[in-house]
């Protein structure tokens, strides 16, 4: 196998994958990237056996072939080398050697043949979704993914399409059993029976498609094959297996009767928690919110650091409440929230608190007090 | 660490039986033991007239009888010496602000900065002991010396009613001759394992090479090799200052050896029970739980932990994984003491769950505790553990302190 490639465009294959290779080791060939030479280029994968990513760039090949070379390793020798044409041959016995400019190195590699196999994908039939729309909604509901291992149902994002006053929806939910974000979308997809039933996307999976979708508009083909999701962006094509079990009901949590609702702005409500949780180390993460006729106060205190408090103007009318919370739930959604207004809709000390852009049904949060 | 520090070592002399002595005049000097409420119980402590007949601790009562017919047995009463205790302590408080509390019975006060108040060591001292005997009849042994090593040895040296000062110049003279294993932190084991290179004193051990020491008891061996030179530059830690709690833990030696599978979880259960209010009064909750367990046999133990994917405090969790450690083993002979412990702690506040089933369970939880915490532990509970035996702690452990949550409250 021999290749020669423009060092800026194998940087940029390797950065992509490095999030995908597996660091714990229980297999060494999963922190190894595949790399395959054909006559139109080559093909770049890695796989961790739970989200695989396979992308094909441009390079002039001499003689096809394939090998498999440590990802962290050779990304950081990329890393360091000048700005030119990058050369890769392979040797007898997986030997890879890489040539830029004056620099010459020789690595060790992994037969090809122990790599997984990567599924072929061409047959399958695709979901358009619009990229941003589906980069929006990951970062509307991926901070929430529970990161407990042993409930394994929450660790990714559930994902569901459903007809709602004659269209389809597209819904994704997160929830960690302390607060869950959902969000939807309207779509002019097909209603596939997977997305009917609905699905768990992998943790890792979610994260990787924000990779794919930051700042990169167009559209991603989305399908389904055996217990596996496909999504094609590009040159990339992702495999992630999906979660095997069932997403509790999430709609059983979404509060129905809170009448207590304040009207705050976005921004200054975000900042304000920003300054005041300071004072909530990590031993009591706690802040207290109090709500009064027109008015909102904020607080945390900390025996070991003293106290803070804030308080701005707010749209309120009901009874005086106050409630302890969790500062972080709040600037996790308070983050991803574009509008201008949140609506903060309360029951009682110890009932769960919805949190939402104001005039907007396509992304709620339902956040769950701390006990005062 | 500044130099020329004035350390003060305060050891209660008989402490347990001394306050026993105290509550009933009766007792006082006569050979008195006090010994534990189980069923199978030795002697804890016995007062320095008992001492004379040869009554030790850790006697069975039967060997005790055997020394002194005449020896009177008092049950312990823990809630009486931890509240002496508290109050002991809070007398060494007016001499300084540096009162580390070692255990039940034993303080180290740092009084470098006291001395421009109260003119000298010594004098602290006989306050103190006037102070400590007027107020309670206990007597005390105290030592005075640059370092907590030396101080402790010092205290150790006269007793009962002991005064003993190591100055800075006399520390080498006074190691010379000293075994090894009469220094704190030196246990019979290591003593024989040093015995083997030939090293007997504490003198011997500071001139011996360093290296070798190190090659073989590790970082131990440095801090061996000074301990024998008497340099010890340990800071006295006020309670404040002190160390963030690492573990909560309960263990008990049964009324008798049980192998039955339904019995040793019902003891599991009610030690969970008792690790899980302790860690829940305080805000903590845990990651890794220990299941230890020791033999019929007395010599043989064995300590299992597992840990968990997330922070616990509820009983009904620790037992779980308890349980799940329990299942494991293979359990060679019938089990004498358990012990249940949760580590790798983590304060938290109160967070509720967002789904339901969760939720009742934490309100469950919490309203249990409320009603144990106004009517005593173990008032509602859980229904396997309702067999009208008491339950809770019985015996003060080296970690009893005064506040905060190793003050574990003690029947």
């Amino acid at each position: 196998m021999e290749f020669k490639i423009k060092k800026e465009t194998f940087l940029k294959a390797l950065h992509k994958v490095q999030g995908i290779i597996e660091t714990r080791k229980t297999m060494p060939i999963l922190s190894n990237v595949f790399i395959e030479a054909h006559a139109d280029g080559i093909d770049v994968t890695a796989t961790d056996l739970e989200v695989g990513m396979k992308s094909s760039y441009a390079a002039t090949v001499t003689k096809p072939g394939k090998v498999t070379i440590s990802a962290k390793k050779i990304y950081e020798i990329l890393k360091e080398l000048p700005d030119s044409e990058i050369y890769f041959s392979t040797r007898e016995n997986d030997w890879i050697d890489l040539r830029c400019g004056k620099a010459q190195f020789n690595i060790v590699g992994l037969s090809p043949d122990e790599f997984p196999y990567f599924p072929k994908t061409d047959d399958c039939t695709f979901i358009k979704l619009d990229s941003s729309i589906l980069n929006s909604m990951v970062e509307k509901t991926a901070y929430a993914i529970c990161h407990d291992e042993t409930k394994y149902s929450l660790n990714g994002v559930f994902i569901k399409a459903a007809e709602k006053d004659g269209k389809i929806v597209l819904k994704m939910v997160a929830t960690d059993g302390h607060r869950l974000a959902i969000t939807e979308r309207e779509f002019d997809g097909i209603l596939t029976k997977e997305l009917q039933k609905g699905v768990i996307f992998p943790k890792k999976g979610i994260y990787e498609i924000k990779r794919i979708t930051d700042d990169d508009p167009g559209e991603v083909l989305l399908s389904f094959m055996d217990n596996s999701s496909i999504i094609r962006k590009g040159n990339t094509t992702m495999v992630m297996r999906l979660v095997d079990g069932d997403f509790p009901d999430y709609t059983r949590v979404l509060p129905v009767s809170n009448t207590k609702t304040a009207i705050i702005n976005c921004s200054n409500f975000l900042h304000t928690l920003k300054r005041i949780s300071i004072l909530s180390s990590d031993k009591f993460k706690g802040i207290r919110l109090e709500l009064q006729n027109g008015n909102m106060e904020i607080s945390a205190n900390n025996p070991e650091l003293g106290e803070a408090r804030e308080s701005m103007e707010v749209k309120y009318e009901g009874e005086n409440i106050a409630m302890r919370f969790n500062a972080k739930y709040f600037i996790d959604v308070l983050s991803v929230i574009e509008e201008s207004d949140v609506e903060l809709n309360l029951k009682d000390e110890l009932s769960p608190a919805i949190l939402k852009p104001l005039n907007s049904n396509e992304f709620l949060s339902v956040i769950m007090p701390m006990h005062l | 660490m500044e130099k020329n520090r004035i350390i003060m070592h305060i050891d209660m002399n008989a402490f347990f039986a001394s306050v026993e002595q105290q509550n009933n005049p009766a007792l006082r000097g006569k050979p008195v033991a006090v010994i534990g409420s189980a069923k199978r119980t030795i002697i804890t402590t016995s007062s320095y007239e008992a001492r004379a007949y040869g009554v030790k601790t850790g006697m069975t009562v039967w060997e005790a009888k055997q020394k002194c017919p005449e020896i009177s047995l008092v049950v312990g009463d823990n809630r009486k010496y931890t509240y002496t205790s508290a109050q002991i302590m809070k007398i060494m408080l007016q001499f300084t602000p540096l009162v580390e509390v070692f255990s039940i019975d034993e303080a180290f006060l740092d009084l470098s900065g006291s001395i421009a108040l109260f003119t000298s060591a010594e004098r602290i001292a006989y306050l103190l002991k006037a102070q400590i005997n007027h107020h309670f009849g206990i007597h005390c042994s105290i030592g005075i010396a640059p370092n907590k090593l030396l101080a402790k040895l010092a205290s150790d040296m006269e007793k009962p009613d002991g005064l003993t000062v190591i100055r800075p110049e006399e520390a080498t003279e006074v190691l010379e001759r000293i075994p090894t294993g009469e220094l704190c932190g030196i246990g019979a084991k290591t003593a024989r394992q040093l015995a083997l290179y030939g090293i007997k004193s504490c003198g011997e051990l500071g001139r011996f090479p360093v290296e070798i020491l190190r090659k073989r008891f590790g970082i131990i061996g440095e801090r061996l090799h000074f301990m024998g030179l008497g340099v010890d530059d340990s800071p006295v830690i006020p309670a404040g200052d002190a160390e963030e709690v690492k573990s909560v833990g309960h263990s008990m030696t049964l009324e008798r050896d049980i192998s039955d599978r339904r019995e040793i979880l019902k003891n599991i259960l009610q030690l969970s029970e008792m690790v899980g209010r302790r860690a829940r009064r305080y805000n903590v909750y845990g990651k890794t739980i220990t299941l230890s367990i020791r033999y019929a046999d007395f010599d043989t133990s064995v300590g299992r932990q597992e840990t968990l994917s997330c922070h616990i405090n509820q009983s009904e969790d620790i037992y779980k994984a308890a349980t799940c450690i329990l299942d494991n083993l293979v359990l060679l002979q019938p089990i004498r003491l358990l012990g249940v412990r949760l580590s790798n702690l983590r304060y938290e506040s109160n967070q509720l769950p967002l789904f339901s089933e969760e939720r009742r369970k934490t309100f469950l939880v919490d309203a249990m505790d409320k009603v144990n915490n106004r009517y005593g532990d173990f008032t509602v509970t859980f229904g396997s553990l309702l067999d009208g035996n008491n339950k809770g702690s019985y015996v003060i452990s080296p970690a009893w302190r005064p506040d905060g949550i190793r003050n574990v409250d003690v029947k």
